[in-house]
């Protein structure tokens, strides 16, 4: 085990003792969510800002199913991950016709449009109010209205989807992709379909939201309309920055970072996003990297200073 | 044998003729040499036949088969390479990875792409250290592409062309902005690769283009002005013309 994996468990473990399981069961599956946005954000230097069409796309049908057919919690994790990838490949397929500004415009405005949808078909999301009443069903005896149940069950899934992340990214598309960051001309003149590439890294990373998106509904028991919305879209770019794009594990140590100011500050202060607009510049003007680059830099410091001292 | 042929190639942007009427034929196993001056269409008749962008009017015959209009991804999977006139490579990549990017893009199989782990496909391996140590930058091989210098970036935008294992290979100006020292090096390297794969080749420097080719092709104003073996080439008028801009002919 290497010493990601160890920092990884031991958060695990410790993570529900310091805030409320709820917040950090909130915290992984905004983690998994991360991840998905990473893949486009970081490793195919795509800045979608529509990532909240899958995440709540999938909300509201895998939680309309549960409430309304008592489907069980895996297939209901099944269908959001579906529902995920099948409206990223509907989104992604208009949005990679463009680049730069033009695809960014195109991302947000189609979250737009899913949004108003979801305002207005108010019978079956409920508009403004949400809806509400999604089950957290057992399975197999395992009672998850048990938050701290309900807890472990997100910390695993988390665990597998930053493995099945890692293997993808370790993987030729993971290169290609990277391969396509770097350099989109000369990626599709060594024979690569940069276009269908672009579209297949949006379907995987909606497939990743829409799991993280079934298990928000399920963790709340409401999918509220700002699951889709561009807030939510802002909040998975502005995460994964802080924690570092392009790192593996940036997105998860961002949504920890992020969630957890936004719980335990919005109760003592209400001009809290401030905090957070604070560290945004510090990440985009000194480290571009995020916490991971940080704290890397923070360790290379460190040594030279051992190492100097050492020779004294 | 022609491996690769033009037919009344042309491309226009608005009013622009940039390739007009280019008929080309480049015989299989040669080192045809494409010449003429700025702004004669050279690297447009690259663009049109790697796909870049589609011709206004003519045909493109690769291999007995019309490719006219094959998009550029597709162009690399028939056999044919190209490199770029500005060094075009991945530069966060490691020189490794930047050859081996072109190497799985042209192997035989694509399995396991999305879950395998990039170090389990020893063929392209193989051919990425091919490629690198043809070009002599296999003791490089783990450094990353934006942090060597200008003249081995060159090598490497070579590189990248070789990986895909091709059967022709475009050059569009091997030598730009090299040092005399490392063209002279460029010029070894691309006699070395000659006979091993057919080369068309656009350059400027005369020197390296009358010591290389087996034939030229003249371009002036988007069209083939003259045609022939180096002697030839060197004694026509019309190039001449074309070249000094009607002074010394």
């Amino acid at each position: 085990m290497n010493r990601a994996t160890i920092a990884i468990l031991l958060a695990v473990v410790l993570l529900p003792f310091v805030v409320r399981p709820v917040i950090a069961a909130e915290i992984w599956l905004f983690a998994i969510f991360g991840l998905g946005l990473n893949l486009l954000l970081g490793y195919t230097g795509l800045l979608s800002f529509g990532q909240s069409t899958f995440f709540g796309s999938a909300a509201y049908v895998a939680g309309w199913l549960l409430k309304h057919y008592a489907i069980n919690v895996f297939f209901a994790l099944g269908i959001g991950i579906g529902v995920g990838a099948l409206s990223a490949l509907l989104v992604g397929y208009l949005c990679v016709q463009r680049s730069g500004l033009y695809f960014i415009m195109l991302t947000f405005a189609l979250n737009q449009l899913f949004f108003f949808i979801a305002y207005q078909w108010t019978s079956v999301t409920g508009g403004e109010d949400g809806m509400p009443g999604v089950p957290r069903p057992a399975f197999l005896g395992l009672d998850f209205k048990d938050p701290m149940l309900y807890y472990a069950f997100v910390s695993v899934l988390k665990k597998k989807s930053l493995w099945v992340m890692k293997r993808i990214v370790e993987s030729p598309l993971g290169r290609i992709l990277q391969a396509i960051r770097e350099n989109e001309v000369r990626a599709e003149a060594v024979g690569y379909n940069v276009a269908r590439f672009k579209l297949l890294a949006f379907v995987i990373g909606g497939a990743f939201s829409g799991l993280a998106g079934v298990l928000y509904a399920m963790l709340f028991g409401i999918v509220p309309l700002e699951a889709i919305g561009f807030v939510t879209s802002g909040n998975v770019v502005f995460a994964t920055l802080i924690g570092g794009s392009g790192s593996l594990y940036g997105p998860i140590i961002g949504s920890f970072v992020f969630i957890w100011l936004s719980e335990s500050m919005s109760v003592v202060w209400v001009r809290w996003p401030l905090l957070l607009g604070v560290a945004f510049v510090i990440v985009v003007l000194f480290f571009r990297g995020g916490v991971v680059e940080a704290w890397s830099r923070l360790g290379d410091k460190v040594r030279l200073w051992q190492s100097s001292r050492q020779k004294a | 044998m022609a491996i690769l042929e033009t037919k009344s190639l042309s491309k226009s942007f608005g009013a622009l003729a940039a390739v007009k009427d280019v008929s080309l034929s480049i015989a299989a196993g040669s080192l045809h040499s494409i010449i003429g001056p700025n702004g004669a269409g050279k690297t447009t008749l690259f663009n049109l036949l790697t796909g870049t962008f589609p011709p206004t009017s003519g045909r493109i015959i690769f291999n007995q088969k019309d490719i006219t209009g094959t998009p550029a991804n597709h162009i690399a999977h028939l056999g044919l390479a190209r490199s770029f006139q500005r060094t075009n490579v991945f530069p966060a990549f490691s020189l490794f990875d930047n050859v081996w990017v072109a190497a799985f893009a042209c192997g035989s199989s694509w399995k396991g792409l999305v879950w395998r782990k990039t170090d389990r496909y020893p063929e392209a391996a193989e051919r990425a250290r091919q490629a690198l140590s043809d070009v002599g930058l296999e003791k490089k091989s783990h450094q990353l592409a934006r942090e060597i210098s200008h003249g081995e970036q060159r090598q490497l935008e070579l590189a990248i062309a070789l990986a895909a294992a091709p059967r022709v290979l475009l050059l569009d100006e091997p030598a730009a902005g090299l040092s005399p020292e490392e063209t002279r090096r460029m010029v070894a390297l691309v006699r070395s690769l000659k006979g091993r794969y057919t080369i068309v080749l656009i350059e400027h420097k005369m020197d390296i283009i009358m010591s290389v080719s087996d034939r030229i092709s003249v371009m002036h104003f988007g069209s083939l002005i003259a045609e022939g073996a180096p002697e030839e080439i060197q004694r026509n008028a019309e190039v001449r013309r074309a070249y000094l801009g009607g002074i010394a002919a």
